[in-house]
């Protein structure tokens, strides 16, 4: 008897907290109709905050450049998905369940990674939370693949899209270097290694499959456990034994993407070109290649350089005066700092639907999906049914003089 | 051997007496049959030039295991203890020799020569002596207060210490890969169409020095006599004048004066380091020195060559993906045979 008695106030109790909160938002009124939370979530810690950084920073200056939007105070709430400086699908998993508690987050930026988007697009889906990613390039986040696992209306428990990319998925960030290799570099045979990450070996087959598409050969190819070896000699001699005029590497700077490089000096009694996707692309690669850093060494990004458009120059000047770190410019701060803009332009209208009202998630999700044509510092962007990007653009960098230079960038169709 | 090889000796027999034991003796040899054949084909299809090639690579990684493994082997051998800091030793020897190559003059733009190979001697003499003075400090502050408390103990402590290692190291260094600058001369010679690099021969040779120099030093010096009547019976060997604690702090030292030069010849061979870099590697050096039969260190030496060829042979001839999961199913197979080990263990009678 004594325990109804009880549970009964819990629910009463209970019932009153809830009220009050529901009250909050609602308050204020006037010029300021409450506070609208754009979440963001890359890993920030560690090995990894060069990665995830630039496109933190670049979601925090597109809010700080739209702080209100029709009555409504607009903030950033950045999340670290990083767990002892690597990226980390649950930790992912835990900050979207803390989001989705949160009713004033209507939108998220993110994440970087794609295993981590796989564990996290669940838990955002059930609570119709859009998601806009600047980086995740796994083709099977929104693609029906036969080799996928686990495919995309798995990761869909509504059986409604929320996640959105502004990045080429792998089938064609793979694929493009793949062609580069072969009419660019002029070279046919090609050993393939990846970390045996999502990611890594995502990028590594579908190199692969063009490379045979287009009649070159694949004369090796390996996956390494990479946390449990530094030693890649084997593979390299195998490779060089097979008569390899170019290595690809499947892999990320945080899986030791670049160590085969330096490994090469001493096998390679002639230089061939190292080449690999946006992750091995930063700074730490080039510490890690050593003396054997040169210009043979390439990597795509699946986004657009901003800096390429001399449209953008005030606002990449306007960004730097405001954001000093090193970290903060990166080749992915302004794929994020467009999301946010995606997302607040989205949300601008979302408000409308509701008539200028708190919009909920689900017109936020409706109001993403029906941008269309929308400019911004690194393309034109609009959304197919998937929620991929109808036209995305890979930009090709190679190492000059000790940093990574542009080479070239076109817009590729899905 | 005494008690325990005895025991164990009667338990294997046990397990393979019988129909089941004779079913599994022969399923053992035609799985290594098939394997070996499986590797004579392989061997076959890429050529000769490619095997010794191979065997280069892989004599030089076991090397360095070898290093490892016989730290972990010493100090098991006299108190019975897992010394889980080594590992975490042996990659601050990495770091600490990868800051004293520009001290030493030393870099990647430079020509190698006589006088670079004095001052890289003086790069692994130093991180040696820093290592041991760090190993035996970590046996006076955290093992040697526990000697005679229960035996989990020190086995907390020794996870405590490698956390602890890994922490600073952390801190020192960032959580990246750090590079590790390739002083050692690329080029190499030609042998029967491999070309065998300087760097695999000075990585091998130095490794067979010491280890050389190790069991000279255990078998004919009063100290490595006294390490060994400690370790078959401490209160006889104390009754008999040895001292106990400095015989157990030299173990100590001379294992990490092994572990800084492994670190240091892993900088150099492999060109990277990174703060765990220690869990990984002690995880197959102690692997090597329980193959090898823990507490012999010829066992140590002999199971991190072996561990070193498996890995480099399995990444040469077959999938890496699969290496570390070959290394342990090698392991179970050799200690469900031989549960001591390749040569047997030798560890304090009890």
């Amino acid at each position: 008897m004594q325990r109804r008695w009880f549970s009964a106030a819990a629910i009463l109790a209970g019932a009153l907290v809830a009220a009050a909160c529901s009250q909050a938002p609602a308050g204020g009124g006037g010029a300021n109709k409450g506070e609208i939370i754009i979440a963001s979530d890359f890993p920030t810690s560690g090995a990894e905050r060069s990665s995830g950084r630039g496109p933190e920073a670049g979601v925090a200056y597109a809010v700080s450049l739209n702080s209100n939007i029709k009555g409504f105070t607009i903030t950033h709430k950045p999340y670290d998905d990083a767990v002892n400086g690597a990226h980390d699908p649950q930790k992912g998993a835990q900050n979207f369940t803390d989001m989705v508690g949160n009713s004033k987050i209507l939108g998220v930026v993110g994440p970087f990674n794609s295993n981590v988007a796989r564990a996290t697009i669940p838990v955002a889906n059930r609570a119709s939370l859009v998601m806009i990613s600047p980086a995740n390039t796994n083709e099977c986040l929104t693609q029906t693949f036969s080799y996928c696992d686990p495919q995309p209306s798995a990761l869909r428990p509504t059986g409604k899209n929320n996640y959105f990319r502004i990045a080429a998925p792998d089938t064609v960030q793979g694929p493009a270097m793949a062609d580069f290799a072969i009419d660019t570099l002029k070279i046919t045979k090609l050993a393939v290694w990846s970390d045996n990450e999502t990611f890594g070996k995502g990028v590594a087959d579908n190199f692969a499959k063009e490379i045979t598409k287009k009649n070159g050969t694949v004369v090796a190819r390996s996956d390494f456990d990479w946390k449990s070896t530094n030693d890649f000699r084997p593979f390299l001699q195998k490779a060089k034994d097979a008569g390899a005029q170019g290595i690809y590497a499947g892999a990320t700077s945080a899986t030791k993407g670049c160590i085969p490089r330096a490994q090469m000096k001493g096998i390679f009694t002639t230089d061939i070109p190292y080449m690999g996707p946006d992750g091995i692309g930063d700074t730490q690669c080039i510490k890690d290649a050593g003396d054997n850093a040169n210009t043979n060494m390439y990597f795509t990004n699946a986004a657009a350089e901003a800096a390429q458009d001399p449209a953008n120059t005030a606002l990449i000047n306007d960004f730097k005066s405001k954001y000093t770190s090193k970290e903060d410019l990166g080749a992915y701060t302004f794929p994020g700092y467009d999301c946010a803009k995606i997302l607040l332009d989205a949300i601008s209208r979302a408000i409308d639907t509701a008539g200028g009202n708190m919009p909920t998630r689900e017109q936020v999700v409706a109001a993403v999906q029906a941008t269309k044509g929308l400019k911004l510092s690194t393309g034109t962007y609009s959304f197919d049914n998937n929620g991929d990007p109808t036209s995305a653009t890979m930009a090709f960098y190679q190492y000059k003089g000790g940093d990574w230079s542009f080479v070239k960038q076109f817009s590729v169709g899905q | 051997m005494g008690t325990i090889g005895e025991a164990v000796r009667r338990r294997r027999s046990a397990l393979r007496s019988g129909l089941t034991g004779r079913f599994l003796d022969l399923g053992l040899i035609v799985v290594v049959a098939a394997f070996l054949i499986l590797l004579a084909t392989r061997v076959l299809e890429h050529g000769p030039s490619f095997f010794l090639q191979i065997l280069t690579f892989a004599i030089a990684n076991g090397g360095i295991y070898a290093l490892i493994a016989l730290g972990y082997t010493m100090v098991y051998g006299i108190i019975e203890l897992i010394n889980f800091a080594h590992g975490d030793v042996f990659a601050f020897g990495a770091f600490l020799s990868a800051s004293l190559i520009p001290v030493f003059g030393l870099g990647e733009d430079k020509p190698f020569g006589v006088l670079p190979a004095l001052a890289l001697l003086g790069v692994f003499v130093v991180t040696m002596l820093v290592c041991g003075v760090l190993n035996v400090s970590i046996e006076r502050i955290a093992y040697r207060p526990l000697r005679h408390a229960p035996r989990l103990a020190p086995l907390i402590t020794a996870i405590g210490m490698s956390f602890f290692l890994e922490g600073a190291l952390f801190l020192w260094k960032g959580p990246s890969n750090v590079h590790y600058p390739n002083v050692l001369p690329s080029a190499g010679f030609n042998l029967f169409g491999a070309e065998i690099g300087t760097k695999e021969i000075i990585v091998i040779v130095t490794a067979l020095v010491l280890v050389v120099a190790l069991a000279l030093f255990v078998e004919r010096s009063r100290l490595g006599k006294a390490m060994r009547a400690t370790a078959q019976d401490r209160d006889a060997s104390l009754l008999m004048g040895i001292d106990i604690d400095q015989t157990i702090a030299a173990t100590f030292f001379i294992g990490a004066l092994l572990a800084g030069a492994g670190g240091t010849m892993y900088g150099l061979y492999y060109n990277t380091s990174v703060f765990d870099l220690g869990f990984s590697a002690g995880l197959v050096a102690f692997t090597a020195a329980v193959f090898g039969g823990i507490g012999n260190i010829y066992g140590a030496a002999i199971g991190g060559l072996l561990i070193g060829m498996i890995q480099s042979f399995w990444d040469g001839y077959f999938e890496s993906a699969w290496t570390q999961v070959v290394i342990f199913a090698v392991l179970i197979l050799v200690l469900v045979f031989r549960p001591t080990g390749i040569l047997g263990m030798r560890v304090p009678e009890k």
